[in-house]
């Protein structure tokens, strides 16, 4: 039986890193949108491919942008 | 001297050309006491993520400052005391 293939992950890069983004702002919410999922919940860095430093300073990020009614905290229509 | 970053959330039921000014009454703490006002920005009127106060709507300002911590932490609990404010947030910029 032939056994599937296993398929290596393509590592992802951070994508601060690459852009050499230092601080992340909590006001910018078309950037921090791409780190959210449909609900509305903060994805995952295995999912976003950020490294560390930057995954925590997105994670704050948004919910400072949460508290300031920028971004939802849950989605309001179910 | 410390350089911060506040936002303010106010009332929608304002008029936008108003915000101006009364945001210049609040800040007069910072000038007095030393501090100074680098930049007012006025977002205008912008839809909220969650009702506040049963509002949908609030009208935003963001405010770069550089003052003593004690006049900011003066200005915020005015600013928290009024009605036509909704919310307010401190950040010292570059800083988590």
């Amino acid at each position: 039986m032939a056994k599937a293939p296993i398929r290596k992950p393509k590592k992802k890069v951070c994508l601060f890193c690459q852009e050499k983004i230092s601080y992340v702002d909590y006001k910018d919410t078309g950037l921090l949108r791409k780190f959210i999922s449909d609900r509305h919940k903060i994805r995952a860095r295995r999912v976003t491919g950020n490294c560390t430093q930057h995954q925590r300073d997105v994670a704050t990020a948004i919910k400072n942008a949460r508290e300031m009614a920028l971004l939802p905290y849950t989605s309001i229509a179910r | 001297m410390r350089n911060y970053e506040m936002m303010i959330i106010l009332d929608p039921e304002l008029e936008e050309r108003t915000v101006q000014p009364s945001l210049d009454q609040f800040l007069n703490v910072i000038k007095t006491s030393g501090g100074s006002v680098d930049k007012v920005d006025v977002w205008g009127r912008r839809r909220l993520a969650y009702a506040i106060d049963k509002k949908f709507d609030g009208i935003y300002a963001v405010v770069d400052l550089t003052s003593e911590p004690d006049a900011v932490r003066e200005l915020d609990r005015q600013l928290n005391l009024n009605e036509a404010i909704l919310r307010t947030k401190i950040l010292r910029p570059g800083r988590h």
